[in-house]
């Protein structure tokens, strides 16, 4: 590379960094919650049109979701998974790639997950270091196979121009109509009436912290709160992240200072899809406990695309909207229990929330994206 | 455009087919397939009806991305399109709805989706909302929306079984071999998706309203600079594609006889697929149809296999639409889109 050449490439990824900083992080979090709130309002309409009461029908949410102890840990339970996805999510469309497979990714992560430590366990000793020891294969064989099942995807993009919206909705579709036959047939527990797979055992657990509920422990939310920390960290202060980003936004600029955008599109998606796989392995151990068929599973994958646009994909601001729709989701189990209201009311309310939110956020990157902005 | 014309511009996609009906072939004669009993005039049919709701909405598709406007919200227009069918069918028939009540249902639900489409019009091209994240919000509204609906309805994400479409006959026509039972002794929605295909083809071929639509999509500034406006064919492109998508959810519908809410609603992607059929029929409405009629007869396939008697799982042979979807993508996956898609247009007024 010549002098003028790399003088003129920094100078290029010195506007885009400066660009990225400078952006308004208050203009971004007024977006947010004026996003939400319109939804919400809007949810309130229908609320009040279909003939409930509205009041009542918010009332329900927040006690659904804050209301006492088991109403947080169920919030917080949610909140692991849409921290997790909803970095899996970020991740990607960091560097531009629209990774709409993160159920499928969540899916194949979470199975992989369960077959795993069914199928080691006779090999390793009970009690809690066996425990920990089938965890850790658990979490490495969601991350290998989320990892691969979004690589696909990003690889078929990459080399061949396959729009990966559309790649990645097909391959969710293909995993929860895989997985749910594995779990019909191959894979069915001996004792299980409905189609499962058999039960992880007892000693493969999080310990249970500060609440002693089933199905949530801190443990797993800290490692939620670490995964995304490290992205951020990666993302946003290593040389590494910093080729993500401009990989994404200005594929000259990156290949001005070496970097080959085309395998940064795969690597970005691996890591993505290692991050939803996880989410996939957290599901199935803390929560689950066994693979049921993936068709009846909450559309995690989706609502982190909600989330993550919250956050303005940024990793850490993943958190906050990670709770917030953690209490959404956590209301909804609430609202389905205890009010006439239909619950999908909540579902409708998270596209509404996406919809506002990508008029003026996501229209920046869809211009970075295809190269069409020229500057600002 | 002749079809000689046709294959030479297109030689990837018609290279594509070939090689999936030699791939075909050659997989029956290797794993000795029962031919005759796979290949059917049912089979054929049934294609044919599993490719009318996707034709419907590729179509719409391939009219708004002509004008600039990529609506990848088809798949949620069509969730619409098919639980609001079933409600109006519902008001209007009951629990044992007539074959007018259906006919009512499939075109006031079509028209109904205005109510959802206008609004997405209007932020994608006046507020210039992202194209993308927009119509995938359009999909997650109507994943959660349409169970909704049918909740506030029947007080379950699945409606009771309404009814489906009867087969119109018409003499003489029908006795054709093969052509007739498809096309003349079938369900007329399936003629009604012809149609549309036809006309959406002479409109934007062969008229000038189709000759301003594609210039809105390739050339915006040429076609300001005649003084027709931009904007306003976009509008009408836009909405003409969630009409389509909602006529398509209905007559989904229409065919299937009731709404199924649960997972990701009955529509399970089929207007993605639209998205893709229009792409490998390279924006002409016939080569958009003729690429549903290849999905459609996927679809049917598990029921194919399971009059011939061959034990592949149901839930894997669902799962070839879907793959044949990211083939046909790879094996063509650079499309020349109309070279404005996505742009949102500033007249110089």
């Amino acid at each position: 590379m010549s002098d003028r050449e790399s003088t003129r490439s920094s100078e290029v990824l010195s506007r885009i960094s400066a660009r990225l900083q400078n952006a308004s992080v208050l203009g971004r979090l007024a977006i947010a919650v004026a996003s939400t709130v319109s939804a919400l309002l809007i949810g309130l309409m229908i609320v009040a049109a279909s003939g409930y009461d509205p009041v009542q029908f918010l009332a329900n949410v927040f006690e659904g979701s804050f209301g006492d102890d088991a109403a947080i840990a169920r919030t917080l339970k949610f909140t692991t998974i849409f921290v997790l996805t909803g970095v899996a999510v970020a991740v990607a469309f960091r560097a531009g790639v629209f990774n709409i497979g993160v159920q499928g990714q969540f899916i194949v992560g979470g199975f992989a997950t369960v077959i795993s430590i069914l199928w080691l366990a006779p090999m390793v000793p009970e009690g809690t270091i066996g425990g920990i020891i089938l965890m850790l294969v658990g979490f490495l064989a969601a991350a290998i196979t989320g990892g691969a099942y979004a690589a696909l995807p990003g690889a078929l993009k990459a080399y061949t121009d396959t729009n990966e919206i559309i790649t990645t909705i097909m391959l969710n579709f293909i995993a929860i109509g895989a997985v749910g036959w594995l779990v019909e047939g191959p894979f069915r527990g001996e004792d299980q009436a409905a189609a499962n797979t058999e039960r992880i055992p007892e000693y493969v657990a999080f310990p249970r912290l500060i609440y002693d509920v089933p199905d949530f422990s801190m443990v797993g939310l800290a490692i939620a709160l670490v995964v995304s920390g490290v992205l951020s960290v990666l993302l946003v202060r290593t040389g590494f992240g910093y080729d993500i980003v401009t990989s994404g936004y200005q594929q000259s600029a990156a290949a001005y200072s070496g970097v080959d955008a085309k395998r940064m599109i795969v690597v970005t998606m691996t890591i993505s899809g290692m991050v939803a796989g996880i989410a996939g392995a957290i599901f199935a151990i803390m929560i689950q406990g066994y693979y049921s068929t993936p068709g009846g599973i909450a559309t995690y994958g989706y609502d982190a695309i909600a989330v993550s646009l919250l956050a303005a994909n940024n990793p850490l601001g993943v958190i906050p909207a990670g709770l917030l729709f953690g209490g959404l989701d956590s209301a909804t189990s609430f609202i389905g229990l205890n009010s006439d209201v239909p619950a999908q009311l909540i579902d409708g309310i998270v596209g509404l929330v996406v919809l506002f939110v990508a008029a003026p956020e996501l229209f920046r990157m869809a211009a970075r994206r295809t190269g069409m902005d020229g500057d600002d | 455009m002749s079809m000689a014309q046709y294959a030479r511009q297109n030689t990837v996609q018609v290279g594509g087919v070939v090689a999936l009906i030699a791939i075909g072939v050659l997989g029956t004669l290797l794993l000795d397939l029962p031919v005759e009993a796979l290949l059917t005039v049912g089979f054929v049919e049934r294609s044919f009806q599993a490719a009318a709701p996707i034709a419907l909405a590729a179509v719409g598709g391939l009219y708004a991305e002509k004008s600039g406007v990529f609506n990848v919200g088809l798949e949620g227009f069509m969730i619409f399109g098919a639980v609001n069918a079933a409600a109006i069918m519902w008001i209007v028939g009951g629990s044992s709805p007539g074959q007018s009540d259906l006919w009512i249902a499939v075109f006031a639900s079509g028209l109904l989706t205005l109510v959802y489409v206008i609004p997405f019009a209007v932020l994608v091209i006046r507020y210039k909302a992202n194209q993308l994240v927009a119509g995938l919000a359009v999909w997650f509204i109507g994943l959660g929306f349409g169970p909704f609906t049918a909740v506030l309805v029947w007080g379950s994400r699945n409606s009771p079984g309404l009814t489906t479409i009867n087969d119109l006959t018409i003499p003489f026509l029908a006795e054709i071999p093969v052509l007739g039972p498809v096309l003349f002794d079938s369900s007329p929605l399936v003629l009604f998706a012809l149609l549309v295909t036809v006309v959406a083809w002479i409109v934007l071929f062969r008229t000038r309203y189709g000759y301003w639509l594609q210039a809105a999509g390739e050339n915006p500034e040429a076609l300001d600079t005649a003084g027709i406006s931009v904007t306003r064919v976009r509008y009408a492109a836009t909405i003409f594609s969630g009409v389509m998508a909602g006529l398509g959810g209905a007559v989904l519908l229409a065919q299937a006889g009731s709404f199924t809410g649960t997972g990701e609603t009955m529509v399970a992607g089929r207007g993605w697929i639209a998205i893709v059929a229009y792409l490998f029929g390279n924006y002409n409405p016939i080569g958009a149809a003729a690429a549903a009629l290849l999905f459609g007869g996927l679809d049917m396939l598990q029921i194919q296999f399971q009059t011939a008697g061959i034990s592949v799982p149901n839930k894997l042979v669902n799962l070839f639409p879907y793959v044949i979807v990211i083939v046909v993508l790879t094996i063509w996956g650079s499309t020349r889109v109309p070279s404005a898609v996505g742009e949102s247009y500033e007249s110089e007024e």
